[in-house]
């Protein structure tokens, strides 16, 4: 409630978060595995002296150089964009907490794009061995990158024992960092291969083509087998609400988990049945449905991930609407729009309860709920009667686990039922209208 | 309406504030100069891929900085990253203010980025089958580089008029404000952008000189050009920075004219260095270069005074708790020279292997 509040209509900032997000982490987790699978790929060529299978390297790797070193980056660049405008109290706290963690990731990240452009453009200018050392540079650069994100996005679900020491060793190696840790790479591993499936079944040498289907199909099947034993070992790490809620808590959360599940499962079938066992007759359409299923599993993935941390955005010290747990007591005495200096309502505009509850809910609720679209809530109270309302946010975190409770004032809690009221049942004035 | 300021982060600084704004200049000045070969060098571009129809020179110029505009604009990306990174830790309670009142038009800085670059990297591998649409596509991308300053400057300026906040979200939560009232913007904008072709011009007459040194006679032409553009555009530039400088609310620009004599010192040093590397460009391009890296890091500690100016009033970073993280800062400060000798290493061997056997194939 320090910052303003950016109102996006329909989609709701978290959705914009969520779009940019999961395109990017779709993207950057392929330029890591893609680093493995280039110098790995390269050496086996080198050693078999198979002259072919380089060939399709140089090209695979413009294919990845254009994916990765534009689309990967700058999409990174746009979360951090997006989550600074959408959440700022939450961004600020992650960059204050992580300062030297991010300016380390920084240099991993410049060694990792520079190691990129002269492996591509030394394809035929460096020598074979300088060649493979710049290829795992890269490989060791970006994966390193991967390590840091990794402990600070994994601090956000799990905080341990930081939120009693305040250390950043606490915060960075927190509970979950390591399973995430080896899921995440189980799944730059598949990416890797799943790419490489699309460029590979491009090729127009059928003999090459076969063997590198099958090969590339190989590196799926590997990481597509490790993610689920890291899922486990995950699953037992996160707090025991945030497990709760994938397994039946909140049914939606439940249902994306399950499709998450779904989906990994056919990624894995789909690469079994299709290019490891029949490579000859893998087509490049194929190689586009494996790859959609993979996005989609990634997708539903990520937001079940974010879904679970819920009413946390920074579990045990920060509530999705930027509310510190050690300030719950100061908004209850000041309540919402005492809080909130960005709600700037005139004098006038403080006795319309329907203006105090707009306001109450654009600091309280918009982080998560729209007005009337995604999560818009004009649907969740349709046919609730104003004292049911009432009811409903008195005990906001008691009926609904995943929620906050309502920190403001009785009444502004009334005002917020009027207004939320009023979305379904158009005051007299307007209603009277012709 | 009263100046809304949000509080500073209870967890405070990492390390003293002197120590941040030293690395938040320092590495600004490395963004700024890739920033500014990559906006002129893509305008510069489009112009020579038009000429070079009719002349060798200027369809050889285009093809050279068809290949080097890529490489730059990741540089630029990826230098970017850390001034933004130490601004959001010094000075985000304005920064994501500034930025969450113009959240559209900022949020487009990220679409413009990266179809510029592939805009880029379409001149760079397909010239041909883009035939006659080459020249168009480039002057897209030139146009989306220089909208991305412009947003740049609005999001500067706003960052700086924390008294202009309130009255703007009151209008409107939407996050599509912009800054056009500011007297210092048009100004300020030009500076920059003016400065991007003084840079890159330089950066020309350099590859010029690379040329020349590997007995390639266009290397001859190539840094006279370059230095007709570096003198260009440091001649508009003493125009444009004097509307700069009297652009300023007064009491800020007395004290770059004789009020402060550190800060008087510091802009105008800066400008004698930029004259000189004017004087001196065709007779030593590397003089020019070394004296230019000095006018850019002596006007880039200027532009940080400026902030302090328009800040001071509303927030202080002296003020803010130093909870200090040594142990990290070392780790990032080896790692960080680890990380530039790997580079280095690997620009070496590159450099080293000289000129492709054949070209890469795509």
């Amino acid at each position: 409630m320090e910052y303003p509040f950016w109102d996006v209509p329909l989609l709701g900032g978290g959705m914009l978060i969520g779009i940019i997000a999961i395109l990017h982490v779709f993207v950057a987790h392929f330029a890591i595995g893609a680093g493995l699978f280039l110098v790995l790929t390269e050496s086996k060529a080198r050693r078999e002296g198979d002259s072919a299978l380089l060939e399709y390297l140089k090209r695979h790797s413009t294919f990845f150089i254009l994916v990765v070193l534009v689309f990967g980056a700058v999409s990174g660049v746009g979360i951090w964009w997006t989550i600074g405008l959408v959440h700022p109290t939450a961004t600020s706290a992650l960059i204050h907490i992580f300062v030297w963690a991010w300016a380390i990731e920084w240099v991993f990240f410049v060694v990792e794009l520079l190691a990129a452009f002269i492996y591509y453009y030394g394809w035929n200018r460096l020598d074979a061995r300088t060649h493979l050392a710049v290829g795992w540079i890269y490989f060791a650069g970006a994966w390193l990158s991967l390590f840091m994100i990794n402990g600070i996005l994994t601090f956000m679900l799990t905080t341990g024992e930081w939120t009693k020491t305040h250390s950043i060793v606490d915060a960075f190696f927190n509970p979950s960092m390591l399973p995430s840790l080896l899921i995440r790479t189980a799944v730059t591993i598949a990416l890797a291969g799943l790419y490489a499936l699309i460029t590979a079944s491009a090729e127009a040498d059928e003999t090459l083509r076969e063997r590198v289907v099958k090969y590339a199909s190989k590196w799926v099947l590997v990481g597509m087998t490790i993610i689920p034993i890291g899922g486990i070992w995950y699953i037992s790490r996160i707090p025991d609400q945030a497990r709760e809620i994938s397994m039946g808590g909140a049914p939606v959360v439940t249902l994306f988990a399950a499709a998450s599940i779904a989906f990994s499962a056919f990624v894995f079938l789909a690469t079994l049945i299709g290019p490891f066992l029949f490579p000859r007759r893998f087509h490049v359409t194929f190689a586009f449905v494996i790859v959609a299923l993979g996005l989609l599993t990634t997708g539903v993935t990520e937001w079940v991930r974010e879904a679970v941390r819920k009413p946390y955005i920074i579990y045990d010290y920060m509530y999705s609407n930027a509310v510190r747990t050690d300030e719950v007591q100061k908004v209850w005495e000041q309540g919402v729009l005492g809080s909130a200096k960005w709600a700037l309502l005139t004098e006038q505009d403080k006795q319309d309860p329907l203006k105090v509850g707009e306001r109450v809910f654009r600091f309280h609720c918009q982080s998560c709920h729209t007005v009337n679209g995604f999560n818009g809530i004009k649907f969740a109270v349709k046919g609730w009667k104003k004292d049911f309302i009432d009811i409903q946010l008195q005990n906001l975190d008691q009926l609904k686990g995943y929620m906050p409770p309502f920190l403001g004032t009785e009444e502004e809690r009334k005002a917020l039922a009027e207004w939320l009221f009023s979305l379904n049942n158009p005051p007299q004035q307007t209603a009277a209208r012709p | 309406m009263p100046v809304v300021i949000p509080p500073a982060d209870p967890a405070g600084l990492p390390a003293p504030a002197w120590l941040l704004q030293i690395l938040l200049v320092f590495t600004f000045i490395l963004h700024i100069l890739a920033m500014n070969l990559l906006a002129g060098g893509t305008t510069i571009m489009a112009i020579s891929l038009r000429k070079g129809k009719d002349s060798p020179f200027h369809a050889e110029l285009a093809k050279r900085l068809s290949k080097a505009l890529p490489v730059t604009m990741s540089l630029t990306i990826t230098l970017g990253i850390a001034p933004l990174l130490f601004v959001q830790v010094l000075y985000g309670q304005a920064f994501y203010t500034a930025s969450v009142l113009m959240a559209w038009p900022w949020l487009s800085v990220i679409a413009l980025v990266l179809l510029a670059y592939y805009g880029l990297y379409l001149v760079q591998f397909r010239p041909d089958w883009l035939g006659r649409w080459v020249t168009t596509i480039a002057w897209l991308s030139a146009i989306f580089i220089l909208l991305v300053g412009l947003l740049y400057t609005h999001n500067a300026t706003l960052t700086l008029a924390p008294e202009k906040w309130a009255t703007l979200y009151a209008a409107s939560a939407a996050g599509l404000h912009m800054n056009w009232s500011e007297p210092t913007l048009v100004p300020r904008y030009l500076h920059f952008m003016v400065a991007a072709f003084a840079v890159c011009g330089l950066g020309i007459a350099l590859l010029g000189l690379l040329a020349r040194k590997r007995g390639d006679s266009w290397g001859e032409e190539a840094v006279r050009y370059g230095a007709r553009w570096f003198i260009g555009a440091t001649l508009v530039q003493l125009a444009v920075g004097l509307w700069f400088l009297f652009s300023l609310p007064g009491n800020f620009m007395q004290s770059f004219i004789g009020g402060n004599m550190v800060n008087t010192l510091i802009l105008w040093l800066g400008v004698v260095a930029a004259v000189l590397a004017m004087l001196m460009v065709n007779r030593s391009v590397l003089a020019a270069v070394l004296l230019t890296v000095a006018a850019v890091t002596l006007m880039s500690i200027t532009r940080h005074t400026l902030r302090q100016m328009y800040l001071s009033p509303h927030l202080d970073v002296n003020a803010i708790p130093v909870n200090p993280q040594w142990a990290m800062f070392a780790i990032f400060a080896v790692l960080l020279v680890i990380g530039l000798a790997v580079v280095g290493w690997m620009v070496w061997q590159f450099y080293k292997s000289g000129e492709p056997q054949k070209a890469t194939t795509v």
